[in-house]
């Protein structure tokens, strides 16, 4: 019988490919110039998800690179839009990049990424699945403990 | 609709005494009645032949003895009575008694269309063999139904389950177990229990009617062993006080004042 | 199943059964036995989540002792259906092979399990009031109420796996919740195929649930000693006047003295009151089982050798019908 196995933390969990993950990380942070996504370990006493990226266009162009609640790198002028719960970014055209919304639960997290993100050669590494991500190309690792310590 | 009605002979509880010192039950005098919940669920059964027609046959595994409850089920309407009883069905839990019973009922011609069952019984109490006679069975289940109505090849009926009451389309055949509230037992006139228990024919199959194996039933065919029976320890020693009814409520009144429920300074 | 190799099953599971969370704790607390069963087994607690969308329960779960957490998450699981639930639990039972399977015997427990395990060919106890294990040869050790209440059996499944066993809600104590818990959660692939026979029409809260019994701070119970079923009508206005419910035995429910809600014990509700006074009853297990987390008991019964009298802290050897119209009498006065 076919089994997935990820890790459940009883305070806060992301998503991803139909998982509970109290963080992952895709890609390649340490790099200036390649695609990564960073879901950080969310500890108890702390509400909010902690998310950094940077983002590709499906061409390979950079769009832009974002660290917990900013965007960091911005050349094409997008905008991050908060809304209860959690926030969006959107290009100047108004199309949406990324959606992260927080669920609250009596005694815990969760939190839900959509968004249709492509790495520096134009290669679909995250796509919507249902409510949530599928995460294509490498396994992501998933982290256990909080990657940067902030 | 042809309906099978399972029942079984329980010793009335209240009537149960122990020797303690032997660790046995005291069984002279006590009197022995069809377990309350079947005698609900053969009502159920008399009400829906009364409805729709068909014939409403009664089924119990056990000792001989058990014909009485089978007989009694007759005078109260039932047509047909089928005791199963071998020595070698003896000693078994409910794996094993849901495989005596799921084969007669196999063996009747025609199978019937509903089979009901009280929903436990008020000696082992498990409330198993309905839902293992319905697995053994192939058949869909409901437990602890409050209301049935008859649709077209289809039952719909009520059940009360954990805080919420829920209502089920069932295909049939299927099997139901009953529970208090969904109706109250007719009262069977005495010239009806004569006769059944002068006249009425009772069915017996044993181990090789039913074309079964010794190692499926009775104590070869269950699963689980008791290991001991006990006293349950005591956990409160508490202390206890005689006297006048006077006394006793007087005793009381202090208490509930020591526990604070009721105020010290209260004059009567 | 019948086996030789009961050495190839290890591992405790535990059905998560997850409707009414916060009120119904029976879960919680098998998560803590089963996690003590498990530890004296050399081995791990898994809680089975089988539902839709259901990631709050195993968080919960796991904040409360689970080492692993094995979701079913699919549309066809969302309602609780016995059959349905019974083919996806064996496939995973068949498949991963745990030793022992707790379920708490809430009335879906009772009708779910002895279908799964007449589907398994293993055995099951029902209702169970403790749980130990015989290390030696790593049995469990199941013991239920017999006999109609007054004796205690202890049950065991020697060749037959898993060894299952419903457990009466409130017999053991969960663990608090731990923000910091982690667990290993798996997401098995099993074929989920709902049961067409039994078609839910619809489900609603049960109205005629009467005053939250399980709340009360004060709980006075009847039994057939009372005589008849004016006599229990006493203990509406006792229960009145003492800010309290009303309970009853299985002997009166099926005397028609009061409603099958009102009845505590093993296939009733149980109750952990403050104070429960119990009048007319003797005080068989299958009664005693649903109030002996009450802090204080005081029992009336005109037999000093009923047993409840011994297991109560203050026994009164009386007419419970004549003690209570006079404690009645004095209430009225003071209150």
């Amino acid at each position: 019988m076919k089994s997935r196995e990820s890790v459940v933390s009883a305070h806060h969990n992301y998503l991803v490919n139909q998982m509970l993950a109290p963080g992952f990380l895709i890609g390649n942070p340490v790099s200036k110039d390649e695609f990564y996504f960073l879901a950080d370990v969310v500890l108890p006493g702390e509400s909010e998800p902690k998310i950094c990226s940077r983002l590709y266009d499906a061409h390979g162009g950079f769009i832009l690179e974002m660290e917990a609640r900013e965007i960091v790198q911005n050349p094409s002028g997008c905008l991050r839009q908060p809304f209860p719960g959690g926030y969006r970014i959107v290009t100047p055209s108004g199309e949406s990049l990324l959606n992260v919304q927080t669920e609250s639960f009596a005694n815990g997290f969760l939190t839900r990424i959509q968004g249709k993100l492509y790495d520096q050669g134009g290669k679909l590494r995250i796509e919507p699945y249902y409510d949530a991500i599928q995460v294509h190309g490498e396994v992501g690792l998933w982290l256990k403990e909080p990657f940067r310590k902030k | 609709m042809n309906i099978v009605v399972c029942i079984k002979q329980v010793p009335d509880a209240p009537s149960i005494r122990m020797d303690r010192e032997r660790m046995t039950i005291i069984r002279d005098g006590v009197e022995s009645i069809i377990n309350p919940l079947d005698r609900v669920a053969l009502e159920a059964a008399l009400d829906l032949k009364q409805k729709e027609g068909g014939t409403v046959s009664v089924l119990t595994m056990g000792p001989s003895q058990s014909e009485e409850a089978l007989r009694e089920s007759m005078a109260a309407g039932a047509d047909q009575a089928i005791l199963l009883t071998d020595p070698l069905f003896a000693g078994a839990d409910t794996l094993a008694t849901s495989k005596v019973i799921g084969s007669a009922i196999s063996k009747m011609d025609p199978f019937p269309d509903l089979i009901l069952c009280g929903r436990q019984t008020i000696d082992s109490d498990t409330g198993h063999v309905g839902p293992q006679l319905a697995e053994e069975l192939n058949l869909p289940q409901v437990c602890g139904v409050t209301e049935i109505h008859v649709e077209m090849n289809a039952l719909v009926v009520k059940q009360l389950s954990d805080g919420f009451q829920n209502t089920y389309r069932v295909s049939l055949p299927a099997l139901l177990t009953v529970s208090m509230g969904l109706n109250v037992p007719r009262h069977i006139p005495l010239g009806d229990l004569e006769e059944a228990f002068s006249t009425a024919r009772v069915i017996r199959w044993g181990l090789k009617d039913l074309k079964l194996q010794r190692e499926e039933v009775g104590f070869s065919g269950s699963a689980t062993t008791v290991l001991r029976l006990y006293k349950p320890p005591q956990k409160r020693k508490g202390e206890i006080v005689s006297g006048s009814s006077q006394t006793l409520a007087e005793n009381l009144i202090d208490k509930l004042v020591s526990l604070s429920i009721l105020d010290e300074d209260e004059a009567e | 199943m019948k086996t030789k190799q009961s050495r190839d099953w290890e591992g405790v599971w535990v059905f998560g059964d997850y409707r009414n969370y916060f009120q119904n704790r029976v879960t919680l607390q098998l998560i803590a036995k089963g996690r003590q069963l498990a530890r004296d087994l050399g081995t791990e607690v898994t809680v089975l989540v089988l539902g839709s969308q259901i990631h709050q329960y195993a968080m919960e779960y796991t904040a409360h002792g689970a080492d692993a957490i094995m979701v079913v998450d699919h549309p066809n699981l969302k309602n609780y259906q016995v059959e349905t639930y019974v083919r996806v639990v064996s496939q995973l039972v068949q498949n991963f092979r745990p030793e022992i399977l707790l379920a708490g015997a809430t009335a879906f427990g009772r009708e779910f399990f002895p279908r799964l395990a007449k589907r398994m060919n293993t055995g099951l106890s029902a209702d169970c009031v403790a749980l130990e294990i015989d290390g030696s040869k790593r049995l469990l050790i199941q013991t239920t109420p017999a006999f109609g209440g007054d004796l205690l059996a202890d049950i065991i499944t020697p060749e037959h796996r898993p060894q299952m066993a419903t457990v009466h809600p409130g017999v053991f104590e969960e663990r608090i919740h731990d923000h910091e818990a982690r667990a290993r959660i798996l997401y098995p692939e099993v074929d989920v195929q709902a049961e067409e026979r039994v078609q839910l029409i619809r489900s609603k809260p049960d109205q005629s649930r009467k005053g939250g019994l399980e709340d009360a701070d004060v709980v006075v119970v009847g039994g057939k000693g009372l005589g008849s079923k004016e006599n229990f009508q006493m203990l509406f206005e006792l229960a009145r006047l003492l800010g309290g419910e009303v309970g009853a035995t299985r002997p009166v429910i099926l005397s028609g003295w009061a409603e099958e809600n009102r009845l505590l014990g093993q296939t009733g509700k149980s109750v952990k009151p403050k104070l429960l006074i119990t009048a007319g009853t003797s005080g068989a297990v299958q009664y005693t089982t649903g109030i002996q987390g009450a802090e204080t008991i005081i029992a009336i019964n005109r037999d000093p050798h009923a047993p409840i009298l011994k297991m109560a802290d203050l026994g009164l050897v009386g007419d419970a019908k004549t003690v209570l119209s006079l404690l009645l009498e004095k209430l009225r006065k003071r209150l």
